[in-house]
């Protein structure tokens, strides 16, 4: 992960369009994910910047990056993972799926693993209601668990990982 | 007009009023948070559940539970509020509203005036069921105004959509969401806003509470009624509270007409000056404290002594912008008691000649906050709202919110909450703009002048509601003659567009009525320098630190043998005077200040003056020595005093009488209540004599235009002597166009020296790009040495780099 919030090319991007569209305001999710992606996850001063940018408040962009639970104002590990906790999921066995992510990464929710691969988090409605229970690494939705499936998708996120 | 019935009462309400309103007005009282009549219905908080028994003759049927402040009245509509489904639902969500909200109401600020108390109790919420955890928060830093209490927030927006919608701030908002909201900062930090106080108000329960009050009374406990803002030309309406002969802070009052719900925090929190240590609170003749029967014979004695020797005219009578509409009118019963014309109500000329050239056109035209908060288009000319009326902002955001738009024509960089084009012109070009826009003749402008002009001409043309609003200090005199008949050039027959002028002080209005028969402050201080007048009575008044030519007022006061005055405040005549009374502060006394519309407006006595027992106890308990008077308590009310002076004793009431009789103009204000509406003067006052032509261009060579500005926090008399406001005070800056910082090879941040005719001062520049080039804005900082400039003034100064 670069040590960089935005590439010089970003920041020119951002510019150019901010100034250029009627309502800067709306760039505010696509400036802050492009600083997650950059740096991992949006510290204080990609907030700041993201307003420098934009011409809003500091508050005012943290008003939207703190709403989404997929902007992350917090390190976090290299792959994230969502798990839903929505009707569905719950009616076919999300809470085994979620305990057995708890066991096997040894970690609750809202930690990450020791080798910074893995942050478990809870979320809402996934939209894969009909391949419940689902969770979502990453930005790749899984669907139709066991704890047998989760074994194997982790094991695979992980080997991706160290290519 | 709707006719409903709810609870088996009918009731016919205006078109578009909310169910939850109707039944206010049969006092029936439903529970509810989120919607406020100023901020409107959300339907967030799911509390003010009615049952729709019938819907309306018309439009679609509505029946069933629905929030009430979500539903528009109509005919024929039947609703239950004692239903039993209705009241289990509300039952039920206070009780889950209340499920993380902490039991500290013994330790909390807002007990005894918290709505979510009062409201739990009304909806049926007893027994607490829950037995889980509760969610608990870490609470910010918010300055010196407001204290954060995170944990009893019962997420109602009230806060946000105040701060940000209605008042236009930036830094303080919701974050968060479902579980997870918090309201505050994006960092711990003083609230950016200058109407952060009002989220004190809104917030139904302790979360925002008045720092500057914390833990000093109970609501029960204080002395309160209902006043009208001292601070400004505005007149919002203020409830102030005392206790312990301390007055412990201010909170919003309820004016339609004004204000609305809303204050300005110099408003709030401008109090500190009635509880100050070194406030005067004896008569005094020159450093020996006296009784008052001494203090008023010796003054009288003193006065009759110069009359008999040098003839009535040498006796002069100052009254002010700060003092009420009867104490001023019982100054000029004084004058005319002892046959003297020499008067002026106002110390600073052009301030008097602005203020009573509006007293006397505006007429028709003016407009009240109200009407500028409905308005579609508002034009401001030489006027900057936040720093010299503030709420007169927030009345031009409401108009903008609404659909309307605005522009600005001003040489300073004004900041506004609000969106406006600005197009920056020198101030002596501004009665030329007026004179353009009423004759629409642009051609002497440059063509990017002559396009904002146009578009500025054509939108006011095109408006229902138009208002222009000038600002007095920028104006002068000849302005707001000029703004006025342009507002009458812009009227038609099927529509008028109106103007306002924000003035220097609460009374200003008031005080140019009555000053139709002055020779003006100039006048009186010739003929102070030439020895005619040989005594001055200063009425709440400050000619050391309010003339514009400090030089020449101390000179004039020099010269007099006998100066003597009334005030509340350690002001600095006060300090040197040769006889001084002590007056009641503005919550000390009842009184009525004609504000910049020509409102008058009655305010009532919030507590009896005395030294605070903070004072007198040192700290501690209430000191434990007894005697028959109340230490410091000597202050009478103005226009008690004076009418004294007199051999006269009359109550308020009386003086009002005797002045609505003799002056048909301020009919009805013996019949104002106090907290009411007020009610416009009924009659005009009369034109000023002209005053000195302003010079147009810099005398020197390489010299720039020194505009002295007004400052929030920093400006007003009252409040610079507020220890309240302190830690707000602006910072000593002044401002300078980029190009002239370019040509004069000047620095953003850099040090240099201002050097007027008044004297050197170092100072601090911050160059801006929206403001005319040429000039040098320098805001006016009460008590320290950049007291000597005063707004109103055009004067030259040159700045210098430090060793060049």
């Amino acid at each position: 992960m670069a040590e960089v919030l935005l590439t010089e090319d970003q920041l020119d991007h951002f510019r150019v369009r901010a100034a250029e569209i009627a309502h800067p305001r709306e760039l505010v999710i696509d400036v802050l994910r492009a600083i997650q992606s950059n740096f991992g996850w949006v510290p204080d001063e990609g907030v700041e910047l993201t307003g420098e940018i934009l011409r809003l408040s500091p508050l005012q962009v943290e008003e939207v990056a703190t709403f989404y639970d997929k902007i992350f104002r917090q390190p976090v590990g290299k792959r994230v993972i969502h798990v839903c906790d929505s009707v569905c999921c719950w009616s076919r066995g999300a809470e085994e799926i979620y305990a057995h992510l708890q066991k096997t990464l040894g970690i609750s929710p809202g930690g990450t693993t020791s080798d910074g691969v893995f942050t478990l988090l809870p979320t809402c409605c996934l939209g894969a209601c009909g391949e419940a229970p689902a969770v979502m690494i990453g930005l790749t939705t899984y669907g139709d668990l066991t704890p047998e499936r989760l074994d194997e998708i982790l094991e695979r996120e992980r080997a991706a990982l160290e290519e | 007009m709707p006719t409903i019935t709810i609870d088996n009462q009918r009731v016919t309400v205006p078109e578009g009023t909310n169910v939850l309103e109707a039944a206010k007005k049969l006092g029936i009282v439903i529970p509810h948070f989120c919607y406020h009549e100023a901020l409107g219905a959300v339907g967030a908080c799911r509390l003010c559940a009615m049952t729709f028994l019938e819907g309306s003759d018309k439009g679609p049927k509505l029946k069933g539970v629905h929030m009430s402040c979500m539903v528009t009245a109509r005919d024929g509509m039947v609703v239950s509020t004692l239903d039993e489904e209705s009241a289990d639902l509300r039952r039920h969500v206070i009780e889950w509203l209340m499920m993380n909200h902490p039991h500290d109401c013994p330790v909390c600020d807002e007990g005894g005036e918290c709505q979510l108390q009062d409201m739990t109790v009304a909806g049926g919420h007893g027994i607490r069921r829950y037995r889980g955890l509760k969610k608990t928060y870490v609470n910010q830093d918010l300055g010196p105004f407001i204290s954060h209490e995170m944990n009893r927030c019962i997420q109602c927006y009230r806060c946000v959509r105040t701060y940000q919608d209605y008042c236009g701030g930036t830094d303080f908002g919701v974050l968060g969401c479902n579980q997870r909201i918090y309201f505050g900062r994006f960092r711990d930090g003083t609230l950016q806003s200058p109407f952060s106080g009002n989220i004190v108000d809104a917030c139904p329960t302790g979360v925002f509470t008045d720092r500057t009050y914390r833990f000093r009374a109970r609501p029960w406990d204080l002395e309160e009624a209902p006043s009208v803002c001292p601070h400004c030309s505005l007149g919002c309406a203020v409830i102030p509270g005392a206790r312990y002969r301390e007055l412990q802070r201010v909170r919003a009052g309820v004016n339609a007409k004004t204000n609305g719900f809303f204050i300005c925090d110099q408003g709030r929190f401008g109090y500190g000056h009635a509880n100050r240590p070194d406030r005067p609170r004896s008569p005094r003749l020159g450093e020996r404290e006296v009784s008052w029967p001494e203090a008023l014979g010796a003054l009288r004695r003193e006065l009759e002594i110069i009359i008999a020797e040098h003839g009535s005219q040498a006796v002069a009578f100052l009254g002010s912008s700060r003092a009420s509409l009867e104490s001023n009118a019982q100054l000029l019963e004084l004058a005319r008691f002892f046959g003297s014309e020499n008067f002026a109500l106002e110390i600073d000329p052009e301030r008097d000649r602005a203020a009573r050239t509006t007293a006397a056109l505006l007429g028709e035209c003016a407009r009240s906050q109200e009407e500028v908060r409905r308005s579609d288009f508002v034009l401001l000319v030489g006027a900057d709202p936040l720093n010299e009326g503030p709420m007169m902002a927030l009345a031009v955001r409401q108009a903008v919110r609404a659909g309307g738009s605005a522009a600005l024509i001003d040489p300073r960089p004004v900041e506004l909450p609000f969106a406006a084009t600005h197009l920056p012109l020198s101030p002596q070009n501004l009665p030329e703009v007026l004179k353009a826009l009423a004759e629409e003749r642009f051609e002497r402008f440059s063509a990017r002048e002559r396009t904002v002009l146009a578009g500025i001409s054509a939108r006011i043309k095109e408006a229902k509601r138009p208002v222009l609003i000038g600002g007095g200090n920028l104006l002068g005199s000849s302005g707001a003659q000029l703004l006025i008949e342009a507002a009458r050039a812009f009227s038609r027959g099927d529509r008028a567009c109106g103007a306002a002028l924000l003035l220097a002080g609460p009374n200003s209005f008031g005080s140019a009525l009555l000053a139709a028969q002055s020779p003006g402050p100039d006048r009186l201080l010739a003929q102070m320098q030439e020895g005619r007048i040989r005594a001055l009575l200063c009425l709440e008044s400050d000619p050391f630190a309010d003339h514009p030519e400090p030089g020449r007022a101390r000179m004039a006061l020099s010269r007099l043998k006998l100066l003597a005055a009334l005030d509340y405040l350690p002001t600095e005549t006060a300090r040197r005077c040769d006889i001084f009374l002590p007056t009641t502060a503005p919550a000390e006394s009842a009184g009525t200040y004609v504000n910049f519309e020509g409102r008058m407006l009655p305010f009532g006595s919030v507590f009896d003056p005395g030294v605070p027992i903070q004072i007198t106890g040192g700290g501690d308990h209430p000191p434990r020595s007894f005697e028959a008077h109340t230490p410091g308590s000597l202050p009478r009310p103005a226009w008690a005093a004076l009418a004294a002076l007199r051999g006269d004793s009359l109550s308020l009431a009386h003086i009002r009488r005797n002045l609505q009789r003799s002056d048909a103009r301020f009919a009805g204000l013996a019949e104002l209540e106090e907290g009411g509406e007020g009610r416009r003067v009924n009659g005009a006052g009369q034109m000023p004599g002209h005053g000195p032509e302003l010079p147009k261009h810099p005398s020197a060579e390489g010299a720039l235009r020194l505009v002295v500005t007004e400052c929030l926090f920093g400006s007003e008399t009252i409040a610079s002597f507020s220890p309240v406001l302190d830690p707000v005070r602006p910072a000593p800056v002044v401002r300078l166009h980029v190009e002239d910082g370019v040509r004069l090879g000047i620095h953003d941040g850099e040090k240099v020296r201002l050097r007027t005719e008044l004297g050197d001062l170092a100072v601090e520049v911050r160059l801006c790009e929206a403001m005319a080039p040429g000039i040098v804005v320098l805001p006016r900082l009460r008590q320290g040495e950049w007291e000597i400039f005063v707004p109103g003034v055009h004067r030259d100064c040159i700045l210098q780099k430090e060793g060049g």
